[in-house]
């Protein structure tokens, strides 16, 4: 027991000594974390519980891709560059600001576009759950400065009586005649389970707003997810999961190339120890693996100055070890330390008939190691008031591996490329019932993110967003930030209201900065930008939601929110989503049948950012119609969803959407699941 | 025992990941000259037996020459003046092309190295000859050979009329000879047409260096315009980013202004 205790502060920093003093174990909710309930959600709908329908309304289309069932999340927008494959950002911060991550496990992206985030070799069918974090509870995850994004896996269960159980799903979207088939098998035993699940999906080029195709638009894919959970003791059950997911002809409509191939495996095995009798209630160790492959190829577009390949290979293995405690009467302690090793490399080769081909390293080979201690502490000082502690060491090292990559970044007088970065981070977030059933919750921390690979070696890597090539700068700071929120909430049985300010500070803000002297290497490109760090940036905004149970069958569910950033010459940010709004209404005749009005609206974003030749947005509203009804029959539970999104076809894009490529017009959508 | 089996498991993973993450080191190793005979023979009046070597076929351009030189009794000479004469036969007229003469009168490794910058190839338009004169304890002999000059698949050497002058002036090009993308030694040497037979190295130029990627109408970052450094030899930096076909475009100006401009290929 001693030896446990000892294991973080043998490998880490940090100060936090837990008292000896056992306790009952009492779970603590947190308001910064926003979760998404994916698996058997449909299969409780008689459950009427806020809970419940919020859930229900993020899953209101059930042939979803994860991306389009995270958009709906008030603190999430998404960077568009095709119909898939969208860059997750958190209340407007994006690509190495967030830490994006799969059940625990890093993914890095390996392409150096971004047109990989983790989030696309994920299935809805294969998460559990989706679990968004603002601000200082997300330095459990990693060193980010905007939050986490972490998505649960699904796990096989264990049952008294041996059980066989699955589902069937198809479904179909007419704007762009895409169809999807989902099927999972598990197996459930007294100390063993198994899960296999996969899904398929084909899309087309899909129709805008005025009846146009958006070429490009396509992508074909095929996920296959097996996990099993094994009973070793009494509480103790090793897990091993593994996915393999495969896209192909992913079209990239805002970007001059498309991704040929993508392929991503991922595998872990863990070790989950769960007793509330122990000192440690819960100990959990992972050990994970996952590989990359990702090839960007220019061959379905026409009349091109030059064809070239762009593949892209990441490798990332580590490990995680996280366990809770009780240190005293209504304290919980989760203690986390993890480490990890990243291996990326990405090039280009272009073609000129009758010449030698044209190539580089578009990230020179590097490797990037991380390791890091963190801890959550949570008090319930009384009744009324609830203290969170959140803090996090992280280590990196980063280095370019080879004499070649090394080479390639002379060119730019770069001598030294090793770069070790430390970051600390940390929040503490009061919460207090301040009147009646009004709750507010204040939180103020610092943290920080290491550069990432592009930012810091990156090699003429185009960017379709400004038309510059960006070089990267081993020489940079890690961007830190001094941020505070303030939430008030108010719930009722019948009434869940919340809002959210947060505002920010990132200092040494990451930016890439015009630099005339570079001639640039992209055909039409505009110039050459090298990353450095501005003085600073602020970003700000708000939330509010509301749930509302008008009566036991009818219920409003509304988001809004907003968000501004400007940099330290009062310049607006780039990629900064407008104020938006959802609103559904979902009206439920008996238990098997329901129907949903819904709203979605988007003001215009008119401070957009001159320096990155971003174009104002114009608003937009839409409105959709979605239906579902099940049946249960005494062995299986049929499940119809349908919809009209975009009833009458407006033609929009919204602010985030790279190249004013239009979203698509008016979709019908019918899917069909059976479960036994 | 069962205390320590997640810091067991936690240390053995750690060394797992971290020793999984040798870096490469794959720099290039010094590539070993190979010499190649050219010729051989004795100097003309004495018994000094002369081995013409290079390192590969003689081509256009600057071409590194070694020379061995053995005594009657086969043994090796380590002490010698030597001087190179190249002559082009075309017939009507004959002319001779820039040199290097070795710059030491010691041998290297037994070698004593000078260069010989063809200016044309053989072929229709005439033959080369080289001849070879060694003086050594006062003896003195030269030895000529008949040698064939290929035309290298890319230009080596380039020339022009000056604008300042009106002299013709070549350039070859001698570094980078194994282009990698990254920083690469320039280098060039320059020299000067004083009549047929005369071919100084010329010391005086400031050379401006733009490389560009046709195909791409791009360039490169950091070049460092090569300088003189010694008989004629220019040296610089010149920046790749990418592989592929390169031109090298130099700009050489004398005292008075522009001289001339032209450009070396790179292809790899």
């Amino acid at each position: 027991m001693v030896k446990e205790m000892k294991m973080p502060l043998l490998l880490g920093a940090l100060a936090l000594v837990a008292s000896p003093v056992l306790a009952q174990q009492k779970p603590i909710p947190a308001d910064s974390v926003r979760t998404i309930v994916l698996q058997e959600v449909a299969v409780v709908t008689k459950r009427h519980d806020h809970q419940q329908h919020l859930q229900n309304f993020y899953n209101a289309n059930q042939a979803a891709t994860t991306e389009e069932l995270m958009s709906r999340m008030p603190e999430l927008s998404f960077i568009r560059r095709g119909s898939y494959g969208m860059e997750p950002t958190i209340r407007a911060y994006s690509g190495g600001q967030v830490s994006v991550t799969l059940d625990g496990m890093r993914i890095q992206g390996a392409c150096t576009d971004k047109m990989d985030p983790a989030t696309i070799y994920i299935e809805p069918l294969n998460l559990q759950r989706i679990e968004v974090q603002t601000t200082g509870a997300s330095s459990m995850q990693g060193a980010a400065i905007g939050g986490s994004l972490d998505m649960k896996l699904a796990e096989a269960d264990f049952a008294d009586e041996r059980k066989l159980s699955g589902s069937v799903s198809s479904g179909y979207q007419s704007a762009a005649n895409a169809m999807m088939g989902g099927l999972r098998l598990s197996y459930a035993a007294p100390t063993w389970g198994l899960r296999a699940s996969g899904t398929y999906r084909k899309s087309q080029n899909y129709r805008n707003g005025r009846g146009e195709k958006v070429l490009y638009s396509q992508y074909e894919k095929a996920n296959y997810a097996l996990s099993g959970k094994f009973l070793l003791q009494d509480d103790l059950v090793l897990k091993a999961d593994f996915i393999a997911d495969d896209g192909w002809k992913i079209g990239y409509p805002a970007l001059p190339m498309d991704v040929g191939q993508a392929n991503a495996r991922i595998g872990s095995v863990s070790l989950v120890r769960d007793n509330s009798e122990r000192r440690w209630s819960r100990v959990e160790a992972r050990l994970y693996a996952n590989r990359i492959a990702h090839y960007m190829d220019d061959s379905a577009r026409p009349d091109l100055p030059i064809r070239m390949d762009m593949p892209g290979l990441s490798r990332t293995s580590g490990m995680y070890i996280e366990g809770t405690t009780a240190p005293g009467h209504q304290q919980q302690l989760t203690v986390r330390a993890d480490a990890s090793a990243s291996y990326l490399t990405a090039s280009m080769t272009m073609y000129q008939e009758g010449q030698t081909p044209m190539y580089m390293l578009t990230w020179p080979d590097n490797r990037q190691l991380q390791s890091g201690i963190a801890a959550q502490y949570s008090f319930q000082v009384s009744d009324k008031t609830q203290l969170q502690l959140n803090s996090r060491v992280n280590m990196s090292d980063f280095a370019v591996t080879t004499g070649e990559g090394r080479n390639q970044l002379s060119v730019f007088g770069y001598e030294s490329t090793a770069r070790q970065f430390l970051i600390p981070s940390v929040s503490l977030q009061a919460s207090r019932m301040v009147y009646k059933k009004l709750k507010a919750s204040l939180s103020g921390g610092f943290n920080g993110r290491t550069p990432t690979a592009s930012e810091l070696y990156g090699f003429y890597l185009f960017s379709q967003f400004d038309g510059f090539d960006y070089v990267g700068n081993p020489n940079l700071k890690p961007e830190k930030s001094v941020q505070g929120e303030f939430t008030l909430s108010w719930q009722e049985p019948r009434l869940r209201l919340q809002t959210t300010a947060y505002a920010s500070r990132v200092q040494d803000y990451i930016v890439g900065a015009y630099n005339p002297e570079l001639s640039a290497m992209t055909i039409g490109a505009r110039g050459v930008k090298i990353y450095y760090n501005t003085p600073y940036a602020l970003l700000a905004g708000a939330e509010a939601s509301a749930v509302y149970n008008i009566t036991g069958y009818t219920q409003l569910v509304s988001t809004l929110r907003y968000s501004y950033g400007s940099n330290a010459d009062g310049e607006p940010l780039p990629m900064m989503p407008p104020l938006r709004n959802i609103t559904s209404l979902r009206k439920y005749f008996g238990d098997y049948l329901w129907v949903q009005g819904e709203t979605e609206l988007a003001a215009a974003q008119n401070r957009n950012s001159e320096s990155f030749r971003e174009q104002p947005t114009e608003a937009f509203m839409l409105w959709h119609l979605r239906a579902g009804y099940q049946k249960e029959t005494e062995k299986k539970v049929w499940q119809l969803n349908a919809g009209i999104e975009n009833i009458f076809d407006v033609h929009y894009r919204e602010h985030l959407d790279w190249g004013r490529i239009a979203r698509p017009g008016r979709n019908v959508f019918v899917q069909l699941s059976v479960g036994f | 025992m069962k205390k320590y089996t997640w810091l067991t498991l936690w240390v053995l993973s750690l060394i797992t990941v971290f020793s999984t993450g040798c870096d490469k080191d794959d720099d290039t190793p010094t590539p070993t000259f190979a010499y190649q005979k050219i010729a051989e023979g004795e100097a003309a009046g004495t018994d000094i037996k002369i081995e013409i070597y290079s390192n590969e076929e003689l081509t256009t351009g600057y071409n590194p020459i070694y020379i061995a030189l053995f005594d009657a009794s086969g043994k090796r000479i380590e002490q010698a003046a030597i001087s190179f004469q190249p002559m082009m036969d075309m017939g009507m007229k004959q002319h001779a092309s820039p040199i290097e003469n070795p710059s030491s009168g010691q041998a290297v490794d037994g070698y004593f190295p000078g260069a010989v910058v063809f200016t044309m190839p053989s072929g229709e338009m005439g033959s080369w000859t080289l001849g070879v004169q060694v003086q050594v304890n006062g003896e003195t002999g030269t030895f000529t050979t008949p040698v064939t000059i290929k035309e290298p698949t890319t230009s080596r050497l380039k020339s022009f009329v000056s604008k300042t002058d009106g002299a013709k002036y070549f350039v070859a090009y001698l570094q980078p000879q194994q282009p990698k993308v990254g920083v690469n030694d320039l280098e060039v040497a320059v020299y000067k047409a004083i009549g047929m037979m005369d071919f100084p190295a010329v010391t005086n130029l400031t050379l401006a260096l733009e490389p560009e990627m046709p195909t791409m109408d791009h360039g490169s970052p950091n070049n460092v315009n090569p300088t003189h450094t010694s008989s004629g030899h220019y040296k610089g930096k010149v920046n790749f980013t990418m592989t592929g076909l390169w031109h090298l475009h130099l700009t050489l100006s004398d005292a008075s202004g522009e001289a001339g401009e032209l450009h070396f290929e790179v292809n790899f």
